[in-house]
C-alpha cells in the first residue's frame, strides 16, 4: 500500500478558522459565512425596504408600502432573528442605543414598524396625526437606511469597513434598491404608479452607485494594510467572482445596458422594467454581501508593532 | 479543598474535589503534576510547583494529558485479529476479546517459547514509558532468558550522545548549566527551547540566562523554536555539522591557543603518549597509559606519585618510536579542517565559522573561577551540546565527537557553565544515603560511570563499553553492545543475506512503541515481524498494531497508573544546582474500562510462567532493594506492595507508598559536588577513544569470520573527524535534502491524536506542512500551499503541501516530527501532517556503526503536484 | 487597579503552552482558544527573524467590543479594569468580533466537537459551564483572581514569559519590566490601550 496516497491533501480538512490565525490579514467570517449570511440577508431587506418605504410615501403608492413594510419587518426582522445566537433575548438589544449602532438600529426597525401600523390604522389614518405619523415613519425609515451603514462602520477592526463612505454607499444602495424593488412591483402589476418617475431615479441611483463603490475601492486601496487587503480580495481575490459577476455585472452593467437599449429590445415594457429592477436588486444584495465578504482584520502585529517587535 | 492537600483515592463519590501529584508522562522528561479531579473525572492537569521537575510549569503536551485520557479511540479492551492477512493499512477486524483468553494464548505461546529457545522472544518498546519500560527490560526479559530487546527509538535517538555522556560525562545524557552559563552554542538540539531533556525546567532556566545575557547560538538546517531565539542562527547544511566543529576544535586548539591545559592534563586524557599505531603507549610492567615527565625527560605512568610537570603537547621517544600526546594527535587531526575546508561542506562562511569559534573560546574564560557555596571552582561559561539534528546521521559518531570535544578542549566539562552530565553523582538522601552513585577511574585512569543501577547483560545501560563478541542477535548486543538501545533488529532480520540466526522472532512483545512509523520505512519493520505472532500493549491502535499485531491489550495510560519512581534512572532530571526530586506516578483516576497496567500485566505473566522468584531477584538488583525491603524471592507481590518495598528500601519506612501518595515527591537540595563534581572526583575523560579502535579491529575480526558485508568499522575512529553521510552523495537530479525537526506541542507522531494539539497545529504555519526555501520553490515553480512530492533517491515518496519559508536551508525541505497516520484507530490524527520515515532506509549503509544511528535525512527531489491528484 | 499582562517577547519560545493552559483552564470548545500564538517571519535567507506572539484579550483601557455591544453584554470592570462578557445577556450578535482589533473574541456556534463520537467525560463536564449561541473570550481568569491565583497561562508559561499584575502600581513588576524595557502595546494607533504589555524580543 503506498502510505503517501491516504495523506489527505484536502485544504479543507484544515478549519478554516483555525488557518486565519496563521494569516496576516484575517478575513472576518462570523457575519458572512454560514448563519452568518444572514445578517447580511437581514441588512439587504432592511435597506431595500426602507429605501421603497421612501419612494413609497413620496409617490403615493400603497402596494408598495405593504411590500416595504414586510420587507423590513417580516423578512429582515426574521433574518435578523435567525442570525442571533440567542434570538429570544433580542429585545435586550434595545438597551443601548446611546452606544450601539446596532441598539439604533433595532430602536428604528422598532418605531418603524409601530408607526407604519399605526399610520395604516384607518381611524388613525384619516386623523390629524396622520401627516406627522407618516412623516416619523419617514424619519425612522431614513434611521434605518443610515443605521446599517453604521453597524459596519463601527467596526474599529476592520479597516475597510471603518470609513464614513461606507453609511453612504449603504444608503445609496438602499434607495436603489427600495426604487427596484417598486419597479418589479409595477412590472408585476401593481398599478397606478408614475413608473417613470421612479425610472429615472433608478438610472440615476445606478450611475451614482457605480461611482460612489468606485470611491469606495479607492479610497480603501489608499488607506493600505488591511482596507487594501479587502480592496485586492475584491478586485482580484477570494471575493472577485461575487464581486464582478454580482456587483458590476448584474447590478450594474446589465441594469444600465438595459436601460439604454430598452428601445431596441423587442420586449414588453414591462418585462425589461422588471428585469432592471431584479438585476438591480440582485446587484443591491451582492454589493453588501461583497462587503462583508471583504472584510479583514487589522493585524495583530500592526505597522508599530512589528516595528517594535522587530526592532532588531 | 486546597490544592496541596490530601489526596482522597478512596471516594469516587459526588462530593468529590481533590487534587492529586503525579507525574506527566506525555513525554519521557516525567515532569511534576497534579491532576484535579471532581466528580471521579479528571477535569485539570497542571504543573507540580512542589516538584523540582518541571516546578510547577508544563509544556502544551502535559497539560493536554486530559484528551488523551478521555480520547473515545483508545483501545478499552483486549483485541483481537480476525483478518488473517497482515498488512500496512490492512484492516485487522479487530474483535473484543476477555484478559483471561488474551492472556491464556500468551501464556500458551511464551510457554511454549520458553521451553524450545527463550531467545524466540523479542521485546520492543517507547522512551515515553521510562519506568515500565525498563522494568521489563530488567526483569521480566532476563529471567524469561530473552536478549531479544529494542527500543524503538534508538537509531534516530541519542545513541552517539548517550556513548559520549558515559564516557566523558559519567551519565547517560547531558544538558549545560545555564545558570552560570554566557555562551551556548547548540547543535541540532533545542534543549530548554521546544524539546529534548528536562524541557520544562530548562525552558525556565535558559529564559532566564538569556534574559541575563546568555548568548545563544544555534546550528540547524531550519529556523526552529530553539534557532528563533537564537542570537545568531547558523543554517548549516544537514549532516555536516561534524565539519564545523572539526574547524572550531582546529581553530581553538591550533590557531589561537585557547584551550584549558589544566584541564586537559589533570582531567582527561590530554597528555597520555600514542604509539604510532595509534594505542596509548603503556609501561611494560604496570601496563599503565604513560605521560611524559619533562621534569624527569622521560615517560612515567600517568599516576605515578613521582610525577613531575607533565607535557601536553609534543612528540616524544619512547622505546624507539615516536609519541605523540593524546592532545597532539588531536591537534594534527583537526589541523585539516580550516575555516575554508569546513565551509565548502557546510555551506556557513569562513568568518562566520571564525566569529564562532573566537566568540565560544574567549566565553569560557579559561582559569575563571566561581565561589560557590563556599567552595572555589573552575567558571567555564561556555557550553556546546547537541542531539538529534547533529547526529541523526550515519557520521554520528565522529560528529558527536567533535562537538564533545569543544567542551573538553576549553575545560568546560561538569563544572559551573559548561556541559554536565545528567546526575552522574548522587550522594543519596540525607536520612538514608540513598540512592547513591559516584564514577569512578579504571585501570587506564579513565572516568568509569556509576550512576548506572544495574550492570548484567540485559542491562539498559552498560557501564564501560564492552567488548564485541559473537553475532547471534539481531539487535547486535553482542557485536556493537555500546549503544544504550539497541535497535538494529528489524534490519538485522531484514538482511537475509547478511545476517543468520539460529533463532527467529516467535513472539514479538511491543510495549507502546509504533515502530512501524517510528523506526523507518514501514515496509522494513513489517517485513522483520509479518511471520511474528505480534502482542501490543498500547493506548491506540496504531499503525504498527494494524499492521502486524494479532492481539492488542489496553494499557493504563500514565494518569491511571502506579509508577513508583518513573524517573528512577534520573536521566532526564534537570541539572545544576537546585533540587533532587523524586516523584510518584499514581492513578489520578482508577483505569477506565478494561485497560490495565502493563506492568501488572507482567507480573502476572511471569507468575503464570513460574517465573516470580528470578524477577524478584531482578526487581531488587534493578531497584537496589536491600533487606529488609528486598523482595523476598519465594514470594508474590502486588506491584503497590513492590512499589511500597521500592520507596522504604530508598527512603526509609517513614516515606512508603503512603507517604508518597500523599506528599508526592521527596526532594532534597543538591551538593556542590553533585552538580560540579569534575574538580572532587579523579577521573580522566577520555579525549581519545583507545577502547573503540580495539572495538573496531574486533568486530572486524567478527564479521570476517561470519562473513557479514557491508559492517565498515573505519568510522570506529579514536578521535574526531568528519566525513560525508549517505545523503551528501551527489545523485542525478536529486538536489535537496529533507530533514525533520520537533516542535515544542508534539511528541514524535502519538499526540497528533491529541485534539488540543492538532487545534494548535492547525493555527500555525508550518508543522503540518513541508517547509521550502521561497527562492527554491520559486525555481521549481512551487507556491505556498501547493501539494507537493517528495522522492528520495533511495526510495519512498512523501506527499504534503508546502510552505514557502525564509526560514529554512536552501537546499533543505523540513518537517516536523512524525505525522500522516493512517491507522483506523487513531481517526483524529489521520491524514495530518507529513509522514517523512517513507523517505529513511534502515540498513548497514544508511547507519553509523558505532552507535548504530541512523542517517534521518534523506536525498530527495521535489516536484509540484496536480492540485486533487 | 488596573490589571495587565506583560509579555516578554525574547523570553517566548512560542510553545503552544499558554493556549493549551488556558484552553484546561477554561474548558473551552474547539476553535476558541482565548490565549494563542501569532507566528511572523521577517526578513531574506539567512537574515530572516521568526517571532512568536503570544496573544489575548487586550483587556483594553477603551474597548471598542464594549462600545458596539448592543446588549451590555460585553463590560470592563471598574475596580480593576478586566473586560469580560456576561454570557447571560450576550444575544449572539458578534458585533463585538468586528470591533474588536486584536481577534479576542470567539462566537460558540452550534455543534462543534473535538471527537466525531461527541463530547468525553472531560468535556461533557467542561462545558457545563459555557452556553451555545453566545460570544466568549479571555476574562483574565476571574474565578482564579477571586482565589487569589493569577492566571492560568501565566502561572504555567515555563519561560515566565507572561507576566502578570497591576498596571497602575508603580511598584510592580509589570510596570517595572514595561519601565525598563520600553514595553510596547499592539496597534496602539488604534487607540484602544491595551492592559497588555510587549517587550521587544531584542534588547
Ligand atoms: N516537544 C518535544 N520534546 C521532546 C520530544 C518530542 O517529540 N517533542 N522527544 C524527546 C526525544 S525522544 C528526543 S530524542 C529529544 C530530541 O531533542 P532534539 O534533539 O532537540 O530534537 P529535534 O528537534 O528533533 O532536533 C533538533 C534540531 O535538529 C535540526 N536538524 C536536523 N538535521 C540537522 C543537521 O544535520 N544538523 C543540525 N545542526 N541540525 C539538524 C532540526 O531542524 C531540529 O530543529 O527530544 C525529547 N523531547
Ligand atoms: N519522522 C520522525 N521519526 C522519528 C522521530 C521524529 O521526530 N520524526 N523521532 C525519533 C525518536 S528520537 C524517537 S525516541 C522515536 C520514538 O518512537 P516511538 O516511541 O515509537 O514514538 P511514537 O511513534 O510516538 O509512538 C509511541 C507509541 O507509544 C504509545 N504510548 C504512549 N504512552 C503509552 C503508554 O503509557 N503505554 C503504552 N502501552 N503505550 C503508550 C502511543 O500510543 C504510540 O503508539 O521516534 C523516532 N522516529
Ligand atoms: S516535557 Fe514531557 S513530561 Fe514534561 S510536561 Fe511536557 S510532555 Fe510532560
Ligand atoms: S507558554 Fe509562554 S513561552 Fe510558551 S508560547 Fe505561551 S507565552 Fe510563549
Ligand atoms: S455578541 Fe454578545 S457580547 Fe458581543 S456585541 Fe453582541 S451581545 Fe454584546
Ligand atoms: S482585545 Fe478585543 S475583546 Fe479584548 S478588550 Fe480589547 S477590544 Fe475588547
Ligand atoms: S488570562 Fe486566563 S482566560 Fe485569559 S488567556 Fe490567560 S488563561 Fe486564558
Ligand atoms: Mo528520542
Amino acid at each position: 500500500m503506498d502510505i503517501s496516497t491516504q495523506l489527505d491533501l484536502r485544504n479543507d480538512t484544515l478549519d478554516l478558522r483555525r488557518q486565519d490565525l496563521a494569516q496576516v490579514y484575517r478575513p472576518q467570517r462570523e457575519w458572512i459565512d454560514g448563519r452568518g449570511l444572514l445578517i447580511v440577508v437581514a441588512h439587504f431587506f432592511s435597506g431595500i425596504g426602507a429605501g421603497a418605504w421612501l419612494w413609497s410615501t413620496l409617490y403615493d403608492f400603497d402596494i408598495g408600502r405593504w411590500i416595504a413594510f414586510g420587507c423590513v419587518v417580516g423578512l429582515s426582522g426574521i433574518a435578523h432573528l435567525a442570525f442571533l445566537g440567542r434570538w429570544n433575548r433580542f429585545w435586550r438589544m434595545l438597551k443601548r442605543p446611546h452606544k450601539s449602532w446596532i441598539s439604533r438600529g433595532i430602536w428604528s426597525i422598532g418605531l418603524f414598524s409601530l408607526l407604519a401600523v399605526a399610520s395604516e390604522i384607518p381611524a388613525i389614518a384619516d386623523s390629524a396625526a396622520a401627516k406627522p405619523l407618516v412623516f416619523a415613519s419617514v424619519l425612522a425609515a431614513c434611521a434605518i437606511l443610515a443605521y446599517e451603514g453604521f453597524v459596519y462602520a463601527a467596526s474599529k477592526a476592520i479597516p475597510f469597513w471603518n470609513t464614513s463612505l461606507l453609511p453612504v454607499l449603504y444608503v445609496a444602495y438602499g434607495l436603489r434598491g427600495g426604487a427596484a424593488l417598486l419597479l418589479i412591483a409595477a412590472a408585476l402589476g401593481a398599478g397606478q404608479f408614475d413608473v417613470a418617475a421612479v425610472e429615472a431615479v433608478k438610472l440615476w441611483a445606478i450611475v451614482s452607485t457605480a461611482v460612489l463603490i468606485l470611491l469606495y475601492l479607492v479610497s480603501g486601496r489608499r488607506a493600505g494594510g488591511a482596507a487594501r487587503e479587502s480592496v485586492s480580495a475584491l478586485v482580484m481575490g477570494r471575493v472577485s467572482a461575487a464581486f464582478y459577476g454580482g456587483t458590476m455585472i448584474v447590478g450594474i452593467a446589465l441594469p444600465i445596458a438595459l436601460t439604454a437599449f430598452r428601445e431596441t429590445l423587442a420586449i414588453p415594457e414591462l418585462v425589461v422594467l422588471g428585469a432592471i429592477g431584479v438585476t438591480s436588486l440582485i446587484g443591491d444584495f451582492y454589493v453588501k454581501y461583497c462587503v462583508v465578504k471583504a472584510g479583514v482584520y487589522t493585524p495583530l502585529v500592526g505597522a508599530t508593532g512589528v516595528k517594535r517587535a522587530q526592532n532588531a | 479543598m486546597p490544592k496541596h492537600e490530601a489526596i482522597d483515592q478512596a471516594s469516587q463519590n459526588d462530593n468529590e474535589d481533590v487534587w492529586i501529584q503525579s507525574a506527566c508522562g506525555m513525554c519521557y522528561n516525567q515532569c511534576g503534576i497534579r491532576g484535579h479531579r471532581v466528580d471521579g473525572t479528571l477535569i485539570k492537569i497542571e504543573g507540580n510547583p512542589d516538584n523540582p521537575i518541571g516546578r510547577g510549569r508544563l509544556c502544551a503536551r502535559g497539560l493536554a494529558g486530559i484528551q488523551l485520557l478521555y480520547d473515545p479511540h483508545r483501545i478499552d479492551y483486549p483485541l483481537r485479529r480476525t483478518n488473517p492477512e497482515k498488512g500496512i493499512g490492512v484492516d485487522p477486524k479487530w474483535e473484543r476479546i476477555s484478559w483471561d483468553d488474551a492472556l491464556d494464548e500468551i501464556t500458551e505461546r511464551l510457554a511454549t517459547i520458553k521451553e524450545n529457545d527463550p531467545r524466540g522472544l523479542y521485546f520492543s518498546g517507547t522512551v515515553i514509558c521510562l519506568a515500565p519500560l525498563s522494568h521489563a527490560l530488567a526483569t521480566f526479559l532476563p529471567a524469561f532468558g530473552t536478549p531479544n530487546s529494542f527500543v524503538s527509538d534508538g537509531h534516530q535517538c541519542g545513541n552517539a550522545e548517550h556513548i559520549l555522556a558515559r564516557t566523558l560525562h559519567g551519565s547517560v545524557t547531558t544538558n549545560p548549566d545555564v545558570e552560570h552559563c554566557d555562551y551556548l552554542l547548540l547543535f541540532g538540539c533545542q534543549a530548554g527551547l521546544g524539546t529534548y531533556y528536562a524541557l520544562t525546567t530548562m525552558a525556565q532556566d535558559v529564559a532566564d540566562a538569556r534574559d541575563r545575557g546568555m548568548k545563544l547560538v544555534v546550528v540547524d538546517p531550519f529556523l526552529s523554536s530553539a534557532a528563533e531565539k537564537a542570537d545568531e542562527w547558523v543554517p548549516i547544511k544537514p549532516g555536516s555539522d561534524g565539519a564545523l566543529a572539526c574547524a572550531i576544535l582546529n581553530l581553538l586548539v591550533n590557531e589561537y591557543r585557547i584551550f584549558d591545559a589544566d584541564y586537559l592534563l589533570e582531567h582527561a586524557d590530554g597528555p597520555y603518549l600514542l604509539t604510532e599505531d595509534g594505542w596509548y603507549a603503556r609501561d611494560p610492567g604496570s601496563n599503565r597509559p604513560l605521560v611524559w615527565d619533562i621534569d624527569a625527560g622521560k615517560p612515567r605512568p600517568f599516576d605515578d606519585p613521582e610525577l613531575g610537570q607533565v607535557a601536553l603537547e609534543g612528540a616524544y621517544q619512547v622505546e624507539g618510536q615516536t609519541c605523540r600526546t593524546v592532545f597532539e594527535t588531536l591537534k594534527g587531526t583537526v589541523a585539516k579542517w580550516t575555516p575554508e575546508a569546513a565551509s565548502e561542506v557546510t555551506t556557513i562562511p569562513p568568518d562566520m565559522i571564525r566569529k564562532i569559534a573566537r566568540d565560544f573560546g574567549e566565553a569560557a574564560c579559561i582559569e575563571r573561577t566561581i565561589e560557590i557555596d563556599g567552595r572555589e571552582l573552575p567558571h567555564r561559561p561556555a557550553a556546546a551540546l547537541y542531539f538529534k539534528g547533529a547526529h541523526g546521521h550515519d557520521n554520528a559518531w565522529p560528529t558527536s565527537m567533535a562537538i564533545e570535544l569543544l567542551n573538553e578542549v576549553v575545560g568546560a566539562s561538569n563544572v559551573p557553565g559548561g556541559l554536565l552530565g545528567t546526575t552522574p553523582v548522587c550522594d543519596g538522601h540525607p536520612d538514608t544515603g540513598f540512592p547513591r552513585w559516584k564514577p569512578g577511574a579504571n585501570e587506564d585512569g579513565l572516568l568509569d560511570a556509576g550512576m548506572l543501577l544495574y550492570n548484567d547483560p540485559y542491562g539498559v545501560v552498560p557501564g564501560w563499553p564492552p567488548p564485541p563478541t559473537d553475532t547471534e542477535l539481531p539487535n547486535l548486543r553482542d557485536l556493537i553492545g555500546w549503544p544504550i538501545t539497541t535497535c538494529f533488529t528489524p534490519a538485522a532480520l531484514t538482511d537475509k543475506e547478511n545476517f543468520s540466526f539460529d533463532h527467529k522472532p516467535e513472539l514479538l512483545l511491543n510495549y507502546g512503541s509504533n515502530l512501524l512509523m517510528s523506526a523507518a520505512r514501514p515496509e522494513v519493520t513489517f517485513e522483520a515481524f509479518k511471520d511474528t505472532f505480534v502482542v501490543s500493549f498500547n493506548l491506540h491502535s496504531d499503525e504498527t498494531a494494524e499492521a502486524l499485531s494479532d492481539i492488542v491489550l489496553p494499557d493504563t495510560s500514565y494518569m491511571e497508573r502506579l509508577d513508583p519512581l518513573p524517573n528512577f534512572t534520573r536521566h532526564h532530571h534537570p541539572v545544576g544546582l537546585g533540587n533532587w526530586g523524586h516523584t510518584i506516578r499514581q492513578p489520578l483516576v482508577e483505569p477506565l474500562h478494561e485497560r490495565r497496567h502493563f506492568t501488572e500485566v507482567l507480573l502476572e505473566l511471569g507468575q503464570r510462567l513460574g517465573l516470580t522468584e528470578t524477577m524478584n531477584l531482578l526487581t531488587n538488583n534493578l531497584y537496589g532493594l536491600v533487606a529488609p525491603h528486598a523482595l523476598d524471592p519465594e514470594r508474590t507481590y502486588s506491584w503497590r506492595e513492590i512499589s511500597d518495598q521500592a520507596y522504604r528500601s530508598w527512603f526509609g519506612d517513614e516515606h512508603g507508598l503512603d507517604w508518597f501518595e500523599t506528599n508526592g515527591v521527596m526532594r532534597w537540595p543538591k551538593k556542590v559536588e553533585e552538580v560540579f563534581w569534575k574538580p572532587f572526583v579523579h577521573a580522566r575523560a577520555p579525549l581519545y577513544n583507545e577502547w573503540l579502535k580495539r572495538a573496531g579491529e574486533q568486530v572486524d575480526e567478527i564479521v570476517e569470520k561470519k562473513g557479514i558485508k557491508g559492517v565498515d568499522t573505519s568510522g570506529f575512529f579514536p578521535l574526531p573527524d568528519w566525513r560525508p553521510c549517505r545523503a551528501h552523495r551527489a545523485r542525478e537530479g536529486y538536489d535537496m535534502q529533507a530533514i525533520y525537526y520537533r516542535v515544542p506541542w508534539h511528541t514524535f507522531s502519538m499526540t497528533y491524536e491529541n485534539p488540543w494539539l492538532d487545534e494548535i497545529s492547525r493555527g500555525e504555519p508550518y508543522s503540518y506542512f513541508i517547509c521550502i526555501n521561497t527562492k527554491t520553490a520559486r525555481a521549481k515553480n512551487i507556491t505556498d500551499g501547493d501539494p507537493i512530492e517528495v522522492e528520495g533517491a533511495d526510495g519512498g515518496t512523501i506527499r504534503g503541501r508546502a510552505r514557502l519559508t525564509e526560514g529554512v536551508h536552501p537546499e533543505v525541505l523540513a518537517v516536523a516530527n512524525n505525522g500522516g497516520h493512517w491507522a483506523k484507530g487513531m481517526p483524529f490524527a489521520r491524514g495530518k501532517g507529513v509522514f517523512f520515515n517513507q523517505l529513511l532506509p534502515m540498513d548497514l549503509e544508511h547507519s553509523d556503526l558505532v552507535s548504530l544511528s541512523m542517517d534521518c535525512d534523506a536525498r530527495v527531489r521535489v516536484t509540484r503536484m496536480a492540485e486533487g491528484a | 487597579m488596573r490589571l495587565g499582562m506583560v509579555i516578554d517577547l525574547k523570553r517566548c519560545i512560542g510553545c503552544y503552552g499558554c493556549q493549551i493552559a488556558c484552553k484546561s483552564e477554561n474548558g473551552t470548545r474547539p476553535g476558541t482558544t482565548y490565549a494563542r500564538v501569532v507566528k511572523r517571519e521577517w526578513g531574506e535567507f539567512p537574515n530572516v527573524k521568526k517571532l512568536s506572539i503570544p496573544v489575548l484579550c487586550m483587556h483594553c483601557n477603551d474597548p471598542p467590543c464594549v462600545d458596539v455591544c448592543p446588549t451590555g453584554a460585553s463590560q470592563k470592570r471598574d475596580e480593576d479594569g478586566v473586560v469580560f462578557i456576561d454570557r447571560e445577556a450576550c444575544v449572539g450578535c458578534r458585533a463585538c468580533m468586528m470591533g474588536c482589533p486584536y481577534g479576542a473574541r470567539y462566537f460558540q456556534d452550534e455543534t462543534r466537537d473535538y471527537f466525531e463520537v461527541g463530547e468525553n467525560a472531560y468535556e461533557q463536564a467542561a462545558y457545563s459551564a459555557h452556553e451555545r449561541g453566545v460570544v466568549e473570550k479571555c476574562d483574565f481568569c476571574r474565578s482564579r483572581l477571586a482565589q487569589g491565583e493569577e492566571p492560568a497561562c501565566s502561572a504555567n508559561c515555563m519561560c515566565k514569559a507572561r507576566i502578570f499584575g497591576d498596571l497602575d502600581d508603580p511598584d510592580s513588576e509589570v510596570r517595572r519590566l514595561i519601565d525598563e524595557h520600553g514595553g510596547f502595546q499592539l496597534n496602539p494607533e488604534l487607540g484602544t490601550d491595551p492592559s497588555v504589555y510587549y517587550l521587544p524580543p531584542e534588547r
